[in-house]
């Protein structure tokens, strides 16, 4: 079966955001579905016999995710749809909010049959006004058409989406961080267990989808789950958002199938390394995804392939760094983010991504020495594991990967007085090994 | 306050409707303050050092003098790649501020951000609401100017 | 019925193993708890009995068989078949990291700090932190102010462990607190304008982990290694809060609660805490006087002894913040002296105050009402005291005995004032000067609450030992304890005098109230008077 897009396929066109266009193209009729004639078990089962895997960054097998929500409780359950995309790297799911935000509501609309949810809420990171505007531009038309509120449908349930902004936190993308968020409070992350599945938000049973995820299940119903697996890798199938940015011709969002190789995405979709320079390193995930160096690029781009490249596919956010690029400036540029979005709750993160900062930082500004580099190392073997949440992981995973596989930019760093950029900004400033003790 | 009303029959509880109040009172009252925080705990009933650990927390509310134009360039590692410096410098060199700074005259507020979800239109910023994307430095000077010209005309007009 | 209550009432048990040993602990425990009980102390900074679990500090992380990552005992409970070691290479690497961690931005302040020697980081970082740092960057500079009244912040010093912002939530329900900014930015802060302003607000000092919140009281008073420690009780109300008085060279500098579930919890109020500064105050009654005359306090009793020894019947006016020792001692002098009549005198409600958390602060402000009614009869605060009082005022009494404790400065009150002057011999014990002393034969300084050793009866019924702040030997002045049993001495009414301890002997053989039960036997946390102590404690308090 030749690639179908499915979440793109119409974003050229200026009205595909509305409902018109929608429901001309054959939209919502699977939701429609679902909702008059489906039983919520053959849902869940559909879903996980499809093998769909979350498309946030952790790719947890949603249909198993839905089924940890105990069925026998009487406690209203919720959707929080996970639109906080904050990433570095990562832009797709503003694709879908804006250019298809219908696709999403269906999906959602689906989920909430599958797990007999009545409320969802989209938490949308409050930067993306725009992406806000067309959502909540797309839900009043659903309303209006009745296809959210009472009877979705002519089905009879009660299904309500509320769009609920965040306020710039990257940490609200957490899931945890998320509800705590959504509850009215800073977006600090919970102890878990209990899982959200059993204990969410507002104390209910929850699930946390992402905005891709929901986006696939229109498509799921309409096509069955063999034929869905049949997309890629069989355990980790589907059409797939890649994000392509940094050092490329055409930095994008490409709608491929599932394990299309990452040296095709860059070199074919994404127009190559650009000004006809060498490629140095390549983070295929999102920044939290450990590096890969320019001859470890030869993979797949899926989650199970990924894993086993020591790296992952995580919110497919792909940043191209071309052979300009100094990995101390870059890796500063990165301790930076996590240290500034750190939400300061426990120890090792809270402390650990401000020490990291610190030292790249003093490597690329002319006053590191070799042991700073193990150093690194310790710091993050030292926060992984150890936490909250996994934000401590994702600040160390760069490190880590960073300071081993571009050892020779760090000792460069270290022996001629900072980074080039910084040498450039600062020509006068004497530098050479520290003589740090 | 009706759109209050509103938020209030969409949560299950008050005190969620929070952070969506903290956008009215910003939107309404032009800032986040302290007495707009104070403002919006009495009205919840929210103990108001709850509120301020909470508007505090966030980076994107806008805060007691912040300029009309908030410039907030994205610094993450994909604008950096593509420029995001040079943007910044370019905005230092013709508005006199660094980052961190308002201009005296209280028009231009001038921050580094981190990513904004935008990495394919690197390098980018976000003026207030709206994002003005592939930047070339000509792109810089343009906005620059467009905005100086709303911000003077705002205040004779 | 309980969470760990089988059908038929028993507890439900969980077998787990704890560092190689089989253990049973009371269904529902967390491991950290759970571990207590078999005497391995888990560190723990954001963790309070008293508050609600955090989990962020993180250093009380333990190896656990149900998981790769170290899991954090505060949290995490015991269940079936469980394994912890405390002790593994894993455990004691986490604990040691996150040591590290507390320690990178840490400002070397120990030498200006006054929570040093009662710092839980410094226990921490001696058993579990590395001995040096590897820290050779610029440290994080955080805020440094006043956050209330009585309460600062060195902000640089914030473990950000939210245990102070956790109390006002939960405890005292004020939310006056929370944490700002994000990151290693986060601080505790106050909304500015609202200061921290509660009533139970020194306890936050007390539970901060590390020197970041500073009492204004006691800023740079004394280094605690040097102050001496006795476990008391508050007089400042019925509420009888257990508290720890801790003194330097005799003077006393701090007073912080003591753990009794029973009564206080971990708390006390700010009234009480700060209610020792009156004994140092300009208004402190502190020279004996004889119709004016300044006496040496040996002449003082010798001038009591001549007073009663030549009276008839004589009136006694009782406080409330008498010990139960030192009311037996009245009692046996009423006794002695036939026709005398004994009435007391309570000085008017304050606030009562009733916290979230079950905390009281009680309207009466003082501590042994119930120590009075038990001995001298249900009334004699009432109709007794009114009769008293009648007498008093048309000078039926020649000689009148007046106890005028306490902190207040109104005294007795105006009309017990007249009362006494009415009486043309008053002895009259005080604590301070005031109106209540004009005309007064005899003047003795009285203790405070705080300066007497005996025992209260607070308004649950529970009696509970006082310790005097003074060390034995080092009084001022006679105390009321023993210059009563002086007095009783030279008017052949006792043979030798005892301590308290004996007195309270002595009062449990002649009061059906308070037989069975002894010094020992209170020990810290005192006993209910209706429950009789089980037996001779071994290991009972000092006496």
């Amino acid at each position: 079966m030749t690639f179908r897009k499915i979440l793109t396929q119409h974003i050229a066109e200026a009205d595909c955001h509305t409902l018109n266009f929608y429901q001309r193209n054959g939209g919502y009729s699977q939701a429609k579905k679902s909702l008059n004639e489906h039983q919520p078990d053959d849902l869940i089962e559909l879903v996980k016999a499809a093998n769909l895997r979350g498309r946030g960054g952790a790719g947890f097998p949603t249909g198993v995710k839905w089924s940890f929500v105990p069925k026998s409780s009487d406690k209203p359950k919720y959707l929080v749809v996970n639109a906080d995309e904050s990433e570095p790297g990562t832009f797709k799911d503003r694709v879908i909010m804006e250019k298809n935000p219908h696709l999403l509501l269906e999906g959602i609309l689906i989920c909430c049959k599958a797990v007999n949810i009545q409320t969802a809420y989209i938490y949308i990171r409050g930067e993306f006004v725009f992406a806000t505007q067309r959502l909540q531009q797309a839900i009043d038309e659903a309303y209006e058409a009745g296809i959210l509120g009472s009877d979705c449908l002519g089905s009879g349930l009660h299904i309500d989406v509320t769009v609920h902004r965040g306020a710039g936190a990257y940490i609200c993308g957490e899931e945890t961080g998320m509800l705590t968020s959504l509850e009215g409070d800073r977006g600090q992350p919970k102890l878990k267990p209990p899982f959200p599945a059993i204990e969410g938000v507002f104390g209910c049973p929850t699930v946390v989808n992402n905005v891709e995820t929901l986006a696939n299940l229109p498509y799921i119903l309409e096509i069955g789950a063999e034929a869905y697996c049949a997309i890629g890798p069989e355990k980790s199938p589907g059409p797939k958002l890649f994000c392509v940015s940094g050092h490329v011709e055409n930095p994008g969002t490409f709608e491929l199938p599932m394990g299309i190789p990452l040296r095709a995405l860059i070199d074919e979709h994404a127009g190559g390394v650009w000004k006809g320079r060498k490629l140095k390193a390549v983070i295929p995930g999102g920044s939290s995804a450990h590096v890969l160096t320019a001859e470890e690029c030869d993979v797949a781009m899926d989650i199970e392939s990924l894993s086993a490249a020591g790296t992952m596919l995580g919110s497919a956010g792909v940043i191209v760094m071309d052979d300009s690029t100094c990995m101390v400036d870059a890796l500063v540029n990165l301790m930076r983010f996590y240290h500034h979005e750190s939400c300061g709750q426990c120890t090792p993160c809270r402390e650990g991504t401000g020490w990291l900062e610190k030292i790249v930082h003093r490597i690329a500004h002319g006053d590191g020495r070799m042991e700073d580099l193990d150093l690194v190392l310790d710091v993050c073997d030292r926060m992984v594991g150890k936490t909250i949440c996994a934000l401590a992981d994702a600040a160390a995973f760069p490190a880590q990967s960073i300071v081993t596989k571009f050892q020779d930019d760090f000792v460069a760093a270290i022996q001629n007085g900072g980074s080039p950029a910084w040498k450039k900004r600062h020509p006068s400033a004497v530098g050479g090994t520290a003589s740090h003790g | 306050m009706k759109q209050y009303e509103w938020l209030l029959t969409r949560y299950p509880t008050r005190r969620a409707a929070l952070l969506p109040t903290l956008r009215l009172a910003e939107s309404d009252f032009g800032e986040l303050g302290v007495p707009e925080m104070r403002y919006v705990a009495d009205l919840m009933e929210i103990p108001p050092a709850f509120v301020f650990g909470v508007v505090t927390f966030y980076t994107h509310y806008r805060r007691a003098g912040t300029g009309k134009f908030h410039i907030q360039v994205c610094s993450t590692l994909s604008c950096a790649l593509r420029g995001s410096e040079d943007v910044v410098s370019r905005i230092t060199e013709r508005l006199g501020i660094h980052p961190g700074e308002t201009t005296p005259c209280g028009h231009f507020t001038l921050s580094k951000v981190e990513c904004l979800g935008s990495c394919d239109t690197a390098p980018m910023l976000q003026c207030n609401d709206d994002y003005h994307e592939d930047l070339s430095l000509e792109d810089v000077d343009q906005l620059i100017e467009q905005l100086r010209a709303e911000a003077e005309g705002g205040q004779n007009g | 019925m309980a969470e760990n209550q089988t059908n038929d009432g028993t507890v439900a048990m969980t077998r787990w193993q704890l560092n190689g040993q089989e253990v049973e602990n009371p269904t529902g425990m967390t491991i950290m708890e759970a571990a207590k009980d078999h005497g391995i102390e888990i560190p723990c900074f954001c963790y309070h009995p008293g508050l609600s679990i955090a989990g962020n500090c993180r250093i009380c992380m333990v190896e656990s068989n149900r998981s790769p990552k170290p899991v954090i005992s505060c949290s995490e409970k015991i269940a079936d078949g469980l394994v912890i070691e405390t002790e593994s290479e894993l455990a004691v690497s986490s604990r040691n990291s996150v040591m590290e961690f507390q320690l990178i931005n840490h400002p070397l302040d120990c030498p200006v700090c006054d929570k040093s020697g009662e710092c839980t980081l410094q226990d921490h970082s001696y058993e579990h932190g590395p001995d040096r740092s590897r820290f050779v960057e610029d440290k994080n500079i955080r805020h440094t102010k006043e956050l209330g009244p009585t309460i600062s912040i060195w902000g640089n010093r914030c473990i950000v462990c939210t245990r102070c912002v956790r109390f006002c939530d939960e405890i005292s329900g004020t939310s006056e607190l929370c944490i700002v900014e994000r990151g290693d930015r986060s601080v505790v802060d106050v909304f500015p304008e609202i200061p921290i302003d509660n009533q139970l607000a020194g306890n936050t000092v007390d539970i901060c982990p590390v020197g970041a919140l500073i009492s204004h009281d006691f800023k740079y008073e004394a280094r605690v290694w040097n102050m001496d420690r006795k476990d008391s009780v508050c007089g400042g109300c019925s509420r009888g809060c257990n508290i720890e008085v801790e003194t330097l060279d005799g003077f006393v500098k701090r007073l912080m609660p003591r753990e009794n579930l029973e009564v206080n919890d971990w708390w006390m109020c700010d009234e009480g805490r700060y209610g020792w500064r009156h004994l140092y105050a300009d208004d402190r009654l502190s020279q004996a006087t004889r119709d004016g005359t300044a006496l040496e306090d040996d002449s003082a009793t010798a001038a009591l002894e001549q007073l009663l020894s030549e009276s008839g019947p004589v009136a006694f006016l009782i406080d409330p913040y008498l010990t139960c020792e030192e009311m037996h001692l009245v009692q046996g002098l009423a006794a002695s002296r036939p026709g005398s009549i004994v009435g007391g005198w309570l000085p008017d409600d304050g606030d009562a105050a009733n916290f979230p958390s079950g905390f009281k602060i009680s309207a009466a402000k003082y501590p042994n009402r119930s120590g009075a009614e038990h001995i001298f009869g249900a009334q004699v605060f009432g109709d007794d005291a009114k009769e008293l009082q009648k007498s008093l005022l048309s000078s039926d009494f020649p000689t009148v005995v007046a106890f005028c404790g306490g902190h207040l400065s109104t005294g007795p009150g105006e009309s017990w004032a007249k009362a006494l002057s009415s009486t043309p011999t008053s002895i009259i014990f005080s604590v301070k000067t005031g109106p209540w002393l004009e005309g007064a034969s005899l003047v003795l300084p009285a203790t405070a609450p705080i300066e007497k050793d005996g025992t209260w009866i607070n308004e649950d019924g529970r009696l509970q030992r006082t310790r005097s702040c003074w060390n034995p030997g080092t009084e001022p002045f006679s105390v009321e304890l023993v210059r009563l049993q002086t007095l009783q001495n030279a008017l052949d009414i006792r043979g030798r005098s005892l301590s308290a301890a004996g007195i309270f002997r002595e009062l449990a053989a002649a009061n059906d109230s308070f037989a069975g039960h002894n010094h020992s036997d209170l020990g810290s946390p005192g006993l209910l008077l209706a429950e009789r102590p089980a037996g001779i404690a071994m290991d009972g308090g000092s006496e």
